[in-house]
């Protein structure tokens, strides 16, 4: 022990440095240390295969298979069929919908659990109701609206019994409607959450503050709740948005094939060995992607909000 | 707060908001106890337990095939366990080394959670493309498991570092200066204040990992996952007796979350025991 310390002495006179800064290269040489397997795994597993699907995308397709001569071919098929182009904008549209409906349909519901329930057990209880729809496969929560919007479903049924129709509404299920009533379903928790973990923050004095100054309830919403909200929202917004824009399974199951996102375009082109069109779907899919969460990232600093 | 007649209407738009949540799979588990001869809609004709007797392969004769499950459940519960272990080291060592300062750390924190923000059917395409190329078999087992990894790293990541954040560095460094070694530290120290996130970040690992499908469904190669089995089910008929599947999985899940939910509490009981005592002293 004695021999180490008067070496390690030895040595920061030599080079004149401080035991404290010694101690702090051997600490960032030990994080690097820890770090260094999960990055590697990053990059082998999740930045490789992305650079793969780029690569691919100027690959040429022959009927069953691609070679590696490059071409822009597969581009130009894409960008200049409607079908593929006509994807693209479903996609956007239904994620832009989504999107809004999960905040529309999310946000009072966070107002509610966030800012009005002040007891602690309720407010967890509410919480962990809404997460539990979670421990149900996600493929099970998707199938579980057919029998619900079906000609013979559930609230068919419902309403016919009541008198309010007379015949089944049959745009209720294989519509664009159940898919966006299913996606709104399964990814509106991940809006409530952070919503609700931002109003929880909320000190309520400035809220009674406000109140006790002749603020209307309007008022201190618009100028108090909102602002102090945002960063949630936006959390959330990023949540949604990456989840709804690479999905393809509701769309599948839900749509009877009369949405097609770019999902389920990448899903069929594989099936029927296009892979490189399938890889240009993919290029499109991650522009878009990129583009949205780099637009949040400009308006929410993630790091900070976690 | 007091607000009149909001806080009534927000209860009531929230009691709402729950049952759009629960409906479809309280309407799914009624429709799970349809008779043989029901579909998979209303009205239920006769309450049975056919369809579970079917999926359990009790059912003697039948019209319909036997939902494809039983290898499919093995397979997915292994990758499942493989994946928690690898990413709950992988996430524990991360958020350890974010505990120092160092050149690069924004980059490489955006790195890692970028592996929960890539939209499942990218990467499992990515990778479907990197094995063909490099002639490297698509396995559950391999390319599969790398990439439900690279799903559930961040998130161990995310809960290990929001633990790490909260525990004081100096209460290990002073467990040290007083000539404790550094294992003992790490098993009386250490170890009992990171436990609970890592259960949490072990339960989040594989119940993601169990569940997911669009990095599997590129990347599994010949033997199906179990999502890929059901989701093989959807493109034919539907029947009951995957409403049956539906119910079983989800009390399945509830019990791998009681299990959790014990272990946590027989943890923190235990640690209340422990600072009980140092009162009592």
């Amino acid at each position: 022990m004695s021999a180490f310390s008067t070496d390690t002495l030895a040595t920061s006179a030599q080079t004149a440095e401080s035991p404290a800064l010694i101690r702090e290269r051997k600490d960032r040489r030990r994080a690097l240390g820890l770090l260094t397997p999960g990055l590697i795994w990053m990059a082998l597993f999740m930045v490789l295969p992305m650079v793969m699907v780029v690569y691919v995308s100027f690959w040429t397709q022959t009927t069953f298979a691609v070679n590696s001569e490059l071409t822009t071919a597969s581009w130009e098929r894409f960008l200049s069929s409607p079908t593929y182009l006509s994807a693209i904008w479903t996609t956007l549209r239904i994620w832009l919908i989504v999107l809004v409906l999960t905040i529309l349909v999310g946000y009072p519901v966070a107002l509610f659990i966030g800012l009005f329930v002040r007891n602690k057990t309720i407010q967890t209880a509410l919480l962990v109701a809404c997460v539990i729809p979670f421990w149900t496969s996600f493929l099970i929560r998707v199938i579980a609206w057919r029998p619900m919007l079906g000609t013979e479903g559930a609230i068919n049924t419902i309403l016919l019994k009541l008198g309010v129709i007379s015949e089944p509404l049959t745009f209720l299920l294989f519509s664009e409607f159940s898919v966006l009533v299913g996606m709104t379903q399964i990814y509106c928790v991940f809006m409530v959450g952070p919503i609700t973990f931002m109003l929880g923050r909320i000190d309520i004095s400035v809220i009674e503050a406000a109140r006790d100054l002749g603020a209307s309830f309007g008022t201190v919403f618009r100028r108090i709740i909102l602002p102090l909200s945002l960063p949630g929202v936006m959390v959330g917004s990023i949540f949604v948005s990456v989840m709804v824009l690479g999905e393809f399974a509701t769309a599948a199951s839900l749509s009877g094939r009369k949405v097609n996102l770019l999902g389920n375009i990448i899903v069929s082109q594989v099936g029927s060995l296009k892979w490189a069109f399938a890889a240009v779907a993919g290029v499109v899919l991650t522009i878009i992607i990129t583009a949205v969460i780099a637009l949040a990232l400009r308006l929410v600093d993630l790091r900070k909000e976690m | 707060m007091q607000s009149g007649i909001l806080r009534p209407a927000l209860a009531t738009y929230t009691a709402l908001f729950l049952l759009f949540l629960y409906g479809p799979m309280i309407v799914l588990a009624i429709l799970s106890f349809q008779s043989i001869d029901g579909g998979p809609q209303f009205p239920i004709r006769d309450w049975s337990t056919y369809w579970y007797q079917h999926l359990l392969g009790l059912a003697e004769s039948s019209r319909v095939s036997q939902l494809p499950v039983g290898e499919s459940l093995v397979r997915s519960m292994m990758l499942a366990f493989m994946t928690t272990v690898v990413s709950t080291i992988l996430g524990v060592m991360s958020a350890e080394a974010f505990r120092t300062k160092f050149k690069g750390s924004g980059p490489a924190f955006y790195l890692i959670i970028l592996g929960m923000m890539v939209p499942g059917v990218l990467v499992g395409l990515g990778m479907a493309l990197l094995s063909n190329t490099l002639g490297i078999g698509r396995a559950w087992w391999s390319t599969s498991f790398v990439l439900h990894v690279v799903y559930t790293y961040p998130f161990a990541f995310l809960i290990m570092l929001a633990i790490f954040n909260r525990f004081d560095r100096t209460v290990e460094e002073a467990s040290l200066s007083l000539g404790v070694t550094p294992a003992q530290t790490f098993r009386r120290v250490t170890f009992p204040i990171i436990f609970p996130g890592v259960l949490s970040a072990m339960l989040f690992s594989f119940t993601l990992s169990y569940d997911e499908f669009a990095r599997t469904l590129f990347t599994a190669g010949r033997d199906l996952t179990l999502p890929l089995s059901i989701y093989g089910t959807f493109s034919v008929e539907i029947y009951p007796n995957l409403f049956a599947f539906g119910v079983l999985t989800t009390l399945f899940s509830f019990t791998l979350l009681v299990i959790y939910g014990l272990l946590m509490k027989r943890f923190t009981a235990k640690a209340s025991r422990f600072s009980g005592q140092e009162d009592a002293a």
